[in-house]
């Protein structure tokens, strides 16, 4: 039985969730740092505690607090969400003990799945096609470091370091050269060692041309294990993904069988229960390799949803409570395109960017999803990852998909904070995407001394014209956060003040 | 009516005209909309809505599917100039300065190591010079804008 969930997550997985509890009758609970207090995903739970603490380590990553949470409110099951705890098996294992659900897969399948070494090696054992290379697993660092080089030697460059608890492009490098190798390591370990609390890292070769392809998989208690067809996901920047579809333009119903097959094979070997991503490189050749498997639910997870029409987070709940999924047979039907609006200079080395959300105006109309974390008004701030929000869109052909994604995020007005929205509207109009010939080295190859947006000249007049129309007809009409006290004047009210709007 | 914006290109100057309820700038013309936005016609034929939002002293435009962030000058404010100095391109925490005081630096050189939202960001010489001065130390948080380093150019 499941009756009331704890979400250990903030942002807009947590919306997501806590949604989905909405809907499944279910109470929620919501944890928050301070920094937090006045987040979107703290006012859709029905009860919301506060976590003591300043740093992540002390607030989202504290488990002991989290846990004292569950059990003093009373929740019956946990969902990690993404990133933060969810895939740390020990996490899983102290929700358990303590008698809560935990949503997700059994600790031991995250151990197995989870930690990227040992995937490989479950992997290579039950016949799945790996990617050359080496698992490094001294925690020392300069044992590591002798060990990174050594593996160097035979995994051959270009070569591609990873954390082993990694994720999201985090403790990730690429590396060209062998003398560049001992500077990425350390960096690479650093990053791991911040993000993950674990600085252990793998090599691996890096297979330039290939397609990142992933398959969803769904296990229930009730011996029931499927999969719900691939996403593709090459389009990445620093190794984080921007640009997300289903179906996988090349795909053929040979190659998403046999992929579909390894992976549901994979999950099954761990018992796997629960929502979870094996993930391929597809070679040109049409061969394919593992790359890692996900035990959580992933970002993309709504390409799938929308293409499938299974509510992916709320089977999550279903088998969490012992019930067996409730999809039937599978019938992808159309195409959906997922993009990820990040609060960055796209034409500054995608720098993370801060400040209000003066002007949050999503798109509308037929085929679009918003799953956002923030809403207009909200300060976007340096604590924590950049991402705001998922814009999906759904069509029935791809062509179709992406015309109405180019009109989604024309419509898509973001002022007060630079985003990535322009980078991702071009990224529509790029020959590759347009014929599905994308693969994970695209923007760097598209853009090798980074991206800076083709910008009509007469454009830059009419916004000039259109600040200097605002600035002489004093047109303050949208308060910045920062000054947003003044809606809270006293004396009386006058109706210019309350429309906000002056007159000559 | 004059104004001066600070965009990417440096100062430009913009002298507006206004007939009844249209604004003029040379050939293109606005109106202000019942919703706050105004009504760009520009010369070539385009025409298009704009959502526009202040934020400090900055303006902030959607036009055409492009945003656009343009600082209004005050009349009479003075430009400041760069010192030479190494700003801190977004707010985090300094993990690692690779050089001392005194020491000679190529361009594109790895200056200072920052973390901001998990990542890491290097800090490199624009140029190669000297390093005349280091403002933070590892661990220390830092500001958007904080100089974070100072260097001088070589003389040849």
């Amino acid at each position: 039985m499941v009756s009331k969930v704890l979400v250990a997550n903030r942002g807009e997985i947590a919306c997501r969730i806590l949604r989905a509890c909405k809907e499944a009758g279910l109470a929620s609970v919501a944890i928050y740092a301070a920094n937090d207090a006045k987040s979107l995903f703290v006012e859709l739970a029905d009860q919301a505690i506060l976590l003591e603490g300043d740093s992540i380590t002390d607030t989202y990553l504290n488990q002991a607090q989290i846990l004292e949470i569950a059990t003093t409110t009373g929740a019956d099951a946990l969902h990690p969400g993404f990133g933060f705890l969810s895939e740390r098996a020990d996490f899983a294992r102290a929700v358990s003990q303590a008698g809560i659900q935990w949503i997700g897969p059994s600790p031991n399948a995250i151990e197995k799945m989870g930690d990227k070494m040992s995937a490989r090696i479950t992997m290579r054992n039950a016949g799945v096609p790996v990617i050359p290379g080496e698992e490094i697993e001294t925690e020392d660092e300069e044992e590591a470091l002798i060990a990174i080089e050594q593996a160097s030697t035979r995994v051959g460059y270009p070569l591609l370091l990873k954390a082993s608890s990694g994720g999201g492009g985090k403790g990730m490098r690429a590396v060209d050269r062998p003398e560049d190798l001992l500077d990425a390591a350390r960096s690479a370990r650093r990053e791991a060692l911040a993000s993950f609390g674990d600085g252990r890292v793998y090599l691996e070769r890096l297979l330039t041309g290939s397609k990142h392809v992933e398959i969803q998989i769904l296990a229930d208690r009730h011996g029931r294990t499927i999969h719900l067809g691939e996403r593709e996901c090459s389009v990445q920047r620093r190794h984080q993904k921007v640009f997300e579809e289903a179906p996988c333009s090349t795909m053929t119903e040979e190659i998403r069988s046999a992929m579909g097959k390894a992976a549901v094979a994979a999950a099954m070997a761990v018992n796997y229960e629960g929502a979870g991503t094996v993930e391929f490189l597809l070679a040109p050749t049409g061969e394919f390799f593992f790359l890692e498997m996900n035990t959580r639910i992933q970002v993309e997870h709504p390409v799938t949803e929308m293409i499938t029409g299974v509510d992916i987070v709320r089977e999550q709940l279903r088998i969490a409570a012992g019930e067996p999924m409730s999809c039937g047979e599978l019938h992808l039907r159309g195409h959906a395109i997922e993009v990820r609006l990040y609060a960055e200079d796209a034409a500054n080395n995608f720098l993370p960017a801060i400040g209000p959300l003066t002007v949050f105006q999503p798109p509308e109309g037929p085929g679009i999803r918003l799953d956002t974390g923030v809403r207009q008004g909200d300060e976007v701030t340096p604590n924590y990852d950049p991402m705001l929000a998922k814009l999906i869109v759904w069509a029935p052909s791809r062509d179709e998909a992406l015309q109405r994604m180019r009109r989604s995020l024309d419509e898509f007005v973001v002022l007060g904070t630079v985003t990535n929205l322009r980078f991702l509207r071009e990224l529509c109009d790029v020959t590759d995407v347009i014929e599905g010939t994308t693969d994970t080295t695209m923007i760097d190859r598209l853009w090798p001394e980074g991206w800076a947006p083709s910008l009509p000249h007469e454009f830059e007049d009419g916004a000039l014209m259109a600040a200097a129309v605002a600035e002489s007809a004093g047109l303050h009409h949208q308060s910045s956060v920062s000054t947003s006290d003044a809606s809270g004047h006293s004396g009386p009210v006058s109706p210019f003040i309350t429309l906000k709007r002056r007159y000559p | 009516m004059h104004h001066q914006f600070r965009t990417a290109q440096g100062a430009v100057e913009v002298t507006l005209a206004k007939e009844g309820e249209v604004w003029h700038l040379g050939e293109h013309q606005a109106t202000v909309e019942r919703d706050g936005r105004l009504l760009i016609q520009l010369a070539s034929g385009v025409s298009g809505f704009a959502t526009v939002a202040k934020v400090g002293d900055s303006w902030w435009i959607h036009f055409e599917g492009h945003t656009f962030c343009l600082e209004r000058i005050e009349p009479g404010a003075s430009q400041s100039g760069d010192e030479g100095g190494l700003t801190a391109p977004m707010p985090g925490k300094v993990l690692d300065v690779l050089v001392e005081v005194g020491q000679l630096v190529e361009a594109g050189q790895t200056l200072m190591v920052l973390e901001a939202m998990k990542m890491e960001h290097r800090i490199l010489a624009s140029t190669s010079g000297q390093v005349t001065g280091i403002h933070f130390t590892v661990g220390e948080q830092v500001q958007q804008g904080s100089i974070l380093l100072e260097m001088s150019e070589y003389e040849d």
